[in-house]
C-alpha cells in the first residue's frame, strides 16, 4: 500500500511543483529585463553612471604631482616607472617621465590612496582595449616639467588651483591610512 | 546469469569543459554510463600566488589575495588582514569590523548565489542561473560603490578597511535586503523544491560524517553531513559574538543525509543567515575610524601566527611566517576546495557520468582556489 | 487537395490537352516544394529566433534585438555564418555515415509536412493512415542520430547518441498508446477525419471530452517532447556534460541541419497535438466562402500550433533535465501504465456513451478554466511580492 501512495506522492509532487515553477516563470514574463543594452541604446554614457569611487584606467594630473614617488613604491605589480631627478641648475625636481602600463595594472588602488595631492587618481574609463600593446603604455610626460610644490595655505595659481581641489576632494572621499577619520554616518 | 564482458572507456573531462567549476581535468573511467572511477588533475591554474607574498611585501600582497578565491574576495583579503594584524599585535577598530563583517556578509550571499546558480544551471535548468546572476549584479552594484571594483575588491587593508561607507549606502543595502529575501523564496518555488531538481540530486554523493571529517571538508559540504561547526560560531573572531544568527545543518529529508540535496539547502539557507546578520550589522554599526594606524613599511615581529576564518567555502586558514623583514617568509592559504578534490574519487564509483557533474557543482568547487 | 486539382483542370487553367496525372503530379511537387522551402525550413529558423526571445524574457534579459526590426533577421544571420564555416570532418571518422546523418534527420524532419492539415481543402495527401505516417516517420530520427554518434569516432558522440536512441524508442511507446483513445473514439486514423470529428468550441475539443483523453492528451505531448530532445529530455545534448553530444564533432551547416530539425520538430509535435485534440482547422461557420473560410481554417490551425511551440519553449526553460535511468523510469513505470488504463477507460467510455457525452466537455472545459485561473492567481502573486518593475511590452 506505502508503495502505491508513494507512486501517487510522486506525481502529485511533480505535478505541484512544475506547475509552481511555469507560474514562477511566467510571472518573469510581465517583469522588465535587467539587461542595459550597452552602449548605444543607454540615456549617458555608463562612464557618467559609475560611482565615484570606481577604480577605472589611471589618469595623473602632472600640474600636481610633487614625485614624491609613493605610488612608484606601493604598486605591487611595477607598473608605475617614474624619473624624478633634481636639476643642477635650479635645484628643483624635474619629472622628465611618468609611464603607467596600464596592461599590467590590476586596478587595486594602491597608488592612489598615498598620493598626497590627488594628482594620480582612478578615473570611470574601462574601456582600454586597442589594437598594439604599446599604446597600453600611457605616457604622461611630454617635455619634462617640475614638480609641484605644495603651499603652505590655499592654492594662489588660478591653474593649478582647480585641479588640486579636485584632487584633495578625490583623497577626502577616502580614509588616509593611518589617519583618524571622522564617521560619515550617524550610528543608529 | 553470467555478466556480459563489457569493455572499460577512459574519456577525458578535459580542462576545457562547459560545466566544470573553473579549469579542472577528470580522467574518468566508465562502463558505458556508470563510472568505476574518476580521477581529479588539479594544477591547470597555479600563479605561485603564495611565492609573490614574498616578493612584494605586506602591503602589496592585498590585491593578490582577491585571486586566491576571486569569488570570495572579501573573505581572502580579511585572512591577510587578520594574519598580518595578529602578528604585529594590531587592533581594528569597532567600525572597521563592522565595515568587514558587512562586506563580508554581502560576499557571501553573492559566492552562494553564484555557487547554486551554477548548480541549476550544469543540472540543465538554464533560468535560475540568470536569475542569481542578476541578483549577484545587485550586490555587486553595491560594492562597487563602496569599493570601486565588482569582483577584485581589495576592500580590506592591514588594519581596517581601505574607505568608510558612502552616504546613502547604508539605505541602499537595507532596501536591497528587502528586495532579496522575497526573491529568494521565488528561487525555491522555481527549482529547489521542483520534482526533477530532487530526484536528481537525492541520495547522490552521499558524505557519511566521519568520512566527511577524515577526508578535511568544511563549510557547507561538512554542515550538510549533519556537523554543525561553524568558524563565527565555534572559534569567533571579529565581531559575530554580537549578531544573532543559525548555523544550517543538514537533516537528510530529501534522501539520505550528506547527499548533494542537502549540501545546496544549506547554502540556500545560509544565504537567507546572511540577510539576518546584514540586517542586524547595518542597524547596529557604530561610529569612530575605519581604519587602524599602521606603518607604511610594515615590519612585524619575528614569528608565525594562523588564524582561522569562515569563507563561501568553509574553512580557510591563513598561516604567515614573518621573519623580521618586510617580505613575508612564508605564506599559506589553506582553502576548503582543495579538500573538496581529494573526496571526489572516492565517491564517484558507481556514479553515472551525469551525476559526477552534480556532485562537482555540489561541492561547490572553485578551481583558483584549488591551484592558487 | 484532388478536388481543388479537378476544379482547376476542369476550368481549363493548364490547357485543353492536359492529362489529369501529368497536372495531378505538377501540382503536388510545386505544393510541396512551397510547404517545405517557404513554410517548414523558414520556420525553422525563425523558432531559433523567437526561442532565444522568449528565454530572454523568462531570464530577466532581453535576447538578440539588433539584427533586423527586433532581431528578426538573427537566424538568416546564423545561418549565413554557419555556411561560411569550415567543414571539418574528423579524419578517423565513417565519413559517408558522418555525412549523411543529418540528412537523415533532416528527413524526419520534412515528411510529416505532406500529412499537415492546414485547413479543410490544403493539405498535401490525406491519407488514411495520416497520424500513423506522422508518428512512424519522426522515429527516423533514431537512424540518423545513431549514426551521427558513431560516425563521429568520438566517445562523448557515442554516448549521446545511444542515449538518445534510447529515449526515443522507449518514448514512442507512451505516444502511440496515447493516440488510441483518440482513434477509439473517431474510428479512423485520418487527420482529416479527426479534425472533423471534433467541433470549434473548447467543449467539443476531444481534450475536454473525458478525463481520459485529458490525461493521453498531457502523455502524449511530455512524449512528443522526449522524442523531440527537448529538456527536460535534452540528455544527448547535454551541454553541460557532453559539450553537444551526439553533435560533438559536426561544423559548420550540418550542425545547423540538427537542430533545424530540433526546432522544426516543434511544429509537428504541436501539429500533433492540435489535430488530435484542440480540434485542429475548426472554426465557426461565418461565411459561405470557401476562400475566407479556409484562410480562417489556416490561422486558427496555426495560432494553436504557435501556442504550443510557445509552451514547448516555455517548458525547456524552466525545468531542468532528467537523467537517463529516471527517463526510463518515468517511461516505463509511470506513462506505459497510465496510458494502458487510458486506454482501457477510453475504450469503457465509448462503449457507454458512443456518440460522445456532451456534459462531461462542458464539466471538463469548466475545470480546465479552474485550473488557468489559479495558475493566474499564482503569477500575479509571484509578480507583485517581487517588487521589480513590471512590463508587459514583448519589445525592447
Amino acid at each position: 500500500m506505502s508503495a502505491v501512495s508513494e507512486y501517487v506522492g510522486n506525481i502529485k509532487d511533480a505535478v505541484t511543483s512544475i506547475f509552481e515553477g511555469m507560474a514562477v516563470t511566467a510571472s518573469h514574463f510581465m517583469r522588465k529585463p535587467y539587461t542595459v543594452q550597452y552602449p548605444d541604446r543607454m540615456p549617458v554614457r555608463v562612464q557618467d553612471t559609475l560611482p565615484f569611487r570606481y577604480r577605472g584606467i589611471l589618469e595623473v594630473d602632472l600640474e600636481i604631482c610633487t614625485g614624491c614617488l609613493a605610488c612608484e613604491r606601493a604598486c605591487p605589480i611595477d607598473c608605475i616607472v617614474i624619473v624624478a631627478e633634481k636639476d643642477p641648475q635650479t635645484r628643483q625636481l624635474l619629472l622628465s617621465q611618468f609611464d603607467i602600463d596600464i596592461a599590467k595594472c590590476m586596478y587595486c588602488g594602491l597608488c592612489s590612496e598615498l598620493c598626497p595631492t590627488g594628482s594620480i587618481h582612478h578615473t570611470t574609463e574601462f574601456e582600454g582595449a586597442d589594437y598594439s600593446l604599446e599604446s597600453l603604455i600611457r605616457r604622461f610626460v611630454k617635455d619634462p616639467v617640475m614638480a609641484y610644490k605644495p603651499k603652505k595655505g590655499p592654492e594662489t595659481d588660478s591653474r593649478i588651483a582647480p585641479i588640486l581641489n579636485r584632487g584633495m576632494t578625490y583623497l577626502d572621499q577616502w580614509a588616509q591610512p593611518g589617519g583618524e577619520k571622522p564617521a560619515e554616518e550617524e550610528p543608529a | 546469469m553470467s555478466t556480459l564482458h563489457t569493455e572499460e572507456m577512459t574519456l577525458n573531462m578535459g580542462p576545457q569543459h562547459p560545466s566544470t567549476h573553473g579549469v579542472l581535468r577528470f580522467v574518468v573511467r566508465a562502463d558505458g554510463e556508470v563510472m568505476r572511477e574518476a580521477i581529479p588533475d588539479v594544477g591547470y591554474l597555479h600563479r605561485s600566488i603564495e611565492k609573490i607574498a614574498e616578493k612584494v611585501g605586506y602591503h602589496g600582497f592585498m590585491p593578490y589575495t582577491d585571486r586566491v578565491d576571486y569569488v570570495c574576495a572579501m573573505f581572502t583579503n580579511q585572512g591577510w588582514g587578520m594574519a598580518c594584524e595578529k602578528l604585529a599585535g594590531i587592533e581594528v577598530p569597532h567600525r572597521g569590523e563592522y565595515c568587514r563583517v558587512i562586506a563580508a556578509e554581502f560576499n557571501r550571499i553573492a559566492s552562494h548565489l553564484l555557487s547554486v546558480g551554477a548548480m541549476a544551471m550544469d543540472i540543465g535548468a538554464v533560468t535560475p542561473f540568470t536569475h542569481a546572476i542578476r541578483e549577484r549584479e545587485m550586490i555587486n552594484d553595491l560594492i562597487e560603490e563602496l569599493c570601486g571594483a565588482r569582483l577584485t575588491f581589495n576592500y580590506m587593508r592591514i588594519g581596517g578597511v581601505a574607505w568608510d561607507l558612502p552616504p546613502g549606502w547604508r539605505e541602499k543595502a537595507l532596501a536591497y535586503l528587502d528586495h532579496f529575501d522575497p526573491i529568494l523564496e521565488e528561487y525555491n518555488a522555481l527549482i529547489s523544491w521542483n520534482k526533477i531538481y530532487v530526484e536528481r540530486l537525492a541520495n547522490v554523493g552521499v558524505i557519511t560524517p566521519v568520512e566527511a571529517i577524515n577526508y578535511n571538508l568544511v563549510g557547507p559540504n561538512l554542515r550538510a553531513c549533519g556537523i554543525k561547526w561553524d568558524i563565527r560560531k565555534d572559534i569567533p573572531y571579529s565581531v559575530y559574538p554580537e549578531f544573532e544568527f543559525d548555523v544550517p545543518v543538514g537533516d537528510g529529508h530529501w534522501g539520505k543525509l550528506g547527499d548533494s540535496m542537502d549540501r545546496y539547502v544549506v547554502r540556500i539557507r545560509e544565504m537567507a543567515e546572511s540577510s539576518k546578520i546584514l540586517r542586524q550589522a547595518l542597524q547596529k554599526i557604530p561610529g569612530g575610524p575605519v581604519l587602524a594606524k599602521v606603518a607604511r613599511n610594515f615590519k612585524p615581529p619575528k614569528g608565525e601566527c594562523q588564524i582561522r576564518l569562515e569563507s563561501g567555502r568553509g574553512d580557510m586558514g591563513w598561516y604567515v611566517v614573518s621573519d623580521g623583514t618586510g617580505y613575508p617568509w612564508r605564506v599559506h592559504v589553506r582553502t576548503g576546495s582543495f579538500a573538496a578534490m581529494g573526496i571526489i574519487q572516492k565517491l564517484s564509483a558507481g556514479l553515472m557520468i551525469a551525476d559526477l557533474v552534480t556532485l562537482i557543482a555540489s561541492l561547490d568547487v572553485i578551481a583558483p582556489e584549488i591551484d592558487r | 487537395m484532388e478536388t481543388l486539382v479537378q476544379h482547376l483542370i476542369a476550368s481549363g487553367a493548364f490547357g485543353k490537352n492536359a492529362s489529369p496525372d501529368m497536372v495531378a503530379t505538377i501540382v503536388v511537387f510545386v505544393m510541396s516544394a512551397v510547404v517545405f522551402l517557404g513554410v517548414a525550413f523558414p520556420f525553422a529558423g525563425i523558432v531559433s529566433w523567437a526561442e532565444r526571445r522568449v528565454w530572454a524574457r523568462i531570464q530577466s534579459r532581453v535576447g538578440p534585438n539588433r539584427v533586423g526590426p527586433q532581431g528578426f533577421l538573427q537566424w538568416l544571420a546564423d545561418g549565413v555564418k554557419h555556411v561560411c564555416k569550415e567543414d571539418i570532418i574528423p579524419d578517423e571518422s565513417d565519413a559517408p555515415l558522418f555525412k549523411m546523418a543529418p540528412y537523415l534527420v533532416m528527413l524526419a524532419f520534412t515528411l510529416p509536412w505532406a500529412v499537415m492539415p492546414f485547413s479543410s481543402s490544403l493539405i498535401l495527401a490525406d491519407l488514411n493512415v495520416g497520424i500513423l505516417y506522422m508518428t512512424s516517420v519522426t522515429a527516423l530520427t533514431v537512424v540518423g542520430v545513431l549514426m551521427a554518434g558513431w560516425a563521429s569516432n568520438d566517445k562523448w558522440s557515442l554516448i549521446g547518441g545511444i542515449r538518445s536512441a534510447a529515449q526515443i524508442v522507449s518514448y514512442e511507446i507512451p505516444a502511440g498508446l496515447s493516440i488510441f483513445p483518440v482513434v477509439l473514439m473517431t474510428g479512423t486514423l485520418s487527420m482529416q477525419g479527426i479534425i472533423r470529428a471534433q467541433g470549434w468550441a473548447p467543449q467539443h475539443w476531444f481534450l475536454f471530452a473525458n478525463p481520459f483523453t485529458f490525461v493521453a492528451a498531457n502523455i502524449l505531448y511530455i512524449s512528443a517532447l522526449a522524442e523531440g530532445n527537448r529538456t527536460p529530455f535534452d540528455l544527448p545534448e547535454a551541454e553541460s556534460e557532453l559539450v553537444a553530444g551526439f553533435a560533438t564533432e559536426y561544423s559548420g551547416m550540418r550542425y545547423l541541419f540538427f537542430f533545424m530539425a530540433e526546432w522544426g520538430n516543434l511544429f509537428i509535435i504541436g501539429a500533433i497535438i492540435a489535430t488530435l485534440f484542440l480540434g485542429g482547422w475548426q472554426f465557426p461557420h461565418v461565411t459561405k466562402s470557401v476562400v475566407v473560410m479556409n484562410i480562417l481554417q489556416v490561422i486558427t490551425f496555426n495560432v494553436k500550433v504557435l501556442f504550443l511551440v510557445f509552451v514547448s519553449m516555455w517548458i525547456r526553460a524552466t525545468l531542468p533535465r532528467v537523467r537517463i535511468d529516471q527517463l526510463m523510469t518515468l517511461c516505463w513505470k509511470y506513462f506505459v501504465p497510465i496510458s494502458f488504463v487510458n486506454m482501457i477507460g477510453t475504450a469503457v467510455w465509448v462503449a457507454i456513451w458512443p456518440d460522445g457525452n456532451a456534459a462531461m466537455g462542458y464539466i471538463m472545459f469548466a475545470g480546465a478554466l479552474a485550473l488557468a485561473a489559479v495558475f493566474t492567481q499564482r503569477v500575479i502573486y509571484y509578480l507583485r511580492r517581487s517588487r521589480m518593475e513590471v512590463y508587459f511590452n514583448p519589445t525592447i
